[in-house]
């Protein structure tokens, strides 16, 4: 009796981890086991890693296919994340120069692309890109684009990629951007019109500085996602035009390695490449900003008052 | 006086210029709008046309509303109407997704805040590195997983990996720590509160804004999603619409010229009424929640 009265009155009581168990059980199950797991299945031998080993990171670095779908996806990137970034700053900023109310519908216009992502997003752009069903048939006819066959081609995939990502995540980024440069004090840019600051100053001046932890948020999100292109260029490459897109990004290799190939330790080894740049990516923004102050985990802890 | 006037002179000039750009500004913003719908537009409008119509007519010209009548029986025809069943799946799926990673975040939210549990901080940090790092890195070592677990081919593996919710634990974790007081545990414990109650009857009454957020955002992650069904469930009896879309692509010649004629009827009105019903309730959630989205998004470093 008394050792049960001694128990409830510890902070933590049993209840308490009882309630905490989901989540924890799906996050070491689902989250923690399988990046060991994906280590543990590294050194064992496959067709191409005969001796296994952890030569496997080698062999597949040596794949012949490995540069090219690395290439693909930096190429994919150096299109997609600055035209991204740049677009949703600019349109945030340009949003907030001036409130009105009928600006609200053109934040609810801009949500609707994010709605087309993956099987469908290959469908409408393969639809926007085909010169005989286009609904901007004119404006591609200005380019002297009037043969689908002018725009599918594999040299051409990073830029048509670049578009479909950019028009499913650039709506949600602006309202996001938008939305933080509502946090921005009216007392400050009060003062800054004061001195004389013009719109465009103050958006370079003191808004852009004032929002820079959320466009690095935003940043290392876009970059990456980005990396783990995937669902696109497959459904372009098994559904519409075949051969067009085979193994085109890293993530298609490792799909391709453990499902066609059978070399699950080569997948596996590619998956953990792929995670490290996403990795580090996630270390910097919850320890080099104060994007999560509020989680109190970076160690900065706030000022008591 | 003349300097005056100049002064004026400069500043009216000035204005008019900044007139000027506002205008171009609320015009490049307006035709940003109007290209941002086309698409979609263009997705809604195609299967009231027949395929002849989608090629010959203008792309964005209504046919008539008993096209989706008729594109839908004749989806029916593909593989005796299993896109039926990929629709119940998506819905199934989705549904147990939601509830099952909204309450067990919220509950893994309120524990963080209102207890001193141990590991507070390992669990914090590896909730952020999980919410950061894209769930595609991890679907080969998940796929690795399952096969051993035998779940492959089973609803479940996709439900139990999907429930997995770190960017909504992180969300519960900052309303509760933002929006209840910590004495109000404190007070509620020496009334006589066990720690079950202390969530039922305080935390959860006072976080219906919260679990309508965590339930957006799981919505709109798992609905369209992806790699991992793709992945983890092979038979076609298990698809969900989105990968029975690309099942769509790759089998019916609608978009895919290397298929040849075939008798079932699917051809683009049909594969677009597919793509709507993936799309249309996801915009519907976006457009109804929007205000949910960037408080989500931001919410751990602005306060309300």
């Amino acid at each position: 009796m008394a050792k049960a009265k001694k128990a409830s009155r510890q902070r933590t009581s049993a209840a308490m981890y009882l309630m905490l168990a989901p989540y924890v059980f799906l996050l070491i199950m689902f989250g923690i086991v399988p990046v060991l797991m994906a280590i543990h299945e590294v050194p064992t031998p496959s067709r191409v890693n005969a001796d296994g080993g952890w030569d496997a990171f080698k062999i597949v670095s040596q794949d012949f296919r490995f540069l090219p779908a690395l290439q693909h996806v930096l190429q994919f990137m150096a299109v997609f994340v600055p035209l991204t970034l740049i677009f949703v700053i600019g349109m945030a900023l340009m949003l907030d120069i001036k409130h009105s109310k009928w600006k609200k519908y053109l934040r609810l216009a801009y949500i609707v692309p994010a709605s087309i992502s993956g099987g469908v997003a290959v469908l409408v752009w393969y639809v926007i890109l085909q010169p005989t069903l286009s609904p901007i048939k004119t404006p591609l006819s200005w380019f002297g684009i009037t043969t689908s066959d002018q725009i599918w081609q594999t040299k051409n995939l990073y830029w048509i990629f670049a578009l479909m990502a950019f028009f499913a995540v650039a709506g949600n980024w602006i309202l996001i951007q938008y939305g933080s440069l509502q946090s921005i004090s009216y007392e400050i840019l009060e003062a800054a019109r004061m001195d004389g600051c013009s719109a465009l100053q103050l958006a370079l001046r003191i808004k852009l500085p004032l929002i820079k932890k959320y466009i690095i948020y935003m940043g290392v999100l876009i970059f990456a996602g980005g990396l783990q292109l995937f669902v696109e260029p497959q459904l372009l490459n098994t559904g519409v035009y075949a051969g067009i897109a085979e193994a085109w990004s890293p993530d298609q290799l490792a799909f391709e390695l453990a499902f066609t190939n059978g070399d699950f330790g080569g997948a596996s080894a590619l998956s953990i490449m792929l995670l490290i740049p996403a990795l580090i990516g996630a270390l910097i923004v919850i320890f080099k900003t104060d994007m999560f102050d509020e989680a109190e985990v970076s160690g900065k802890q706030k000022v008591q008052e | 006086m003349s300097n005056l006037l100049a002064s004026y002179k400069k500043t009216s000039r000035l204005r008019q210029e900044s007139r000027w750009a506002t205008s171009l500004v609320n015009l490049w913003l307006i035709a940003f709008a109007l290209i941002s719908i086309i698409p979609m537009i263009w997705l809604l409008l195609a299967p009231t046309k027949s395929d002849a119509d989608l090629t010959n007519k203008n792309p964005l010209m209504f046919g008539r509303l008993g096209g989706y009548i008729d594109a839908w029986k004749n989806l029916q025809f593909f593989d005796d109407g299993v896109v039926f069943q990929w629709a119940l799946n998506s819905i199934w799926y989705t549904a147990a997704i939601v509830v099952i990673a909204t309450i067990s975040a919220s509950l893994a939210g309120f524990v963080l805040t209102a207890s001193n549990i141990r590991f507070k901080k390992v669990f914090l940090i590896s909730t952020l590195i999980m919410m950061l790092v894209p769930p595609m890195a991890l679907v080969v070592p998940v796929f690795v997983l399952m096969d051993q677990l035998s779940l492959m081919d089973n609803p479940m593996s996709v439900i139990l990996v999907a429930s997995l919710y770190p960017f909504g634990t992180f969300l519960a974790y900052i309303y509760y720590s933002t929006t209840i007081p910590k004495e109000l545990y404190e007070s509620a414990r020496l009334d006589g509160c066990n720690d079950f109650r202390l969530y039922s009857r305080i935390a959860l009454p006072l976080s219906w804004p919260l679990i309508s957020l965590l339930s957006f955002f799981a919505f709109i992650g798992n609905w369209a999603n992806y790699f991992l069904p793709y992945i983890l469930l092979p038979s076609s009896e298990n698809y969900t619409l989105p990968i029975g879309l690309g099942f769509l692509f790759y089998s019916t010649p609608a978009i895919n010229p290397g298929v040849g004629a075939t008798s079932v009827p699917v051809y683009k009105p049909e594969i677009a009424l597919a793509g709507v019903l993936i799309a249309l309730p996801i915009m519907i959630v976006f457009l109804v929640s929007q205000k949910r989205l960037v408080r989500g998004m931001l919410s751990g470093s602005i306060k309300e």
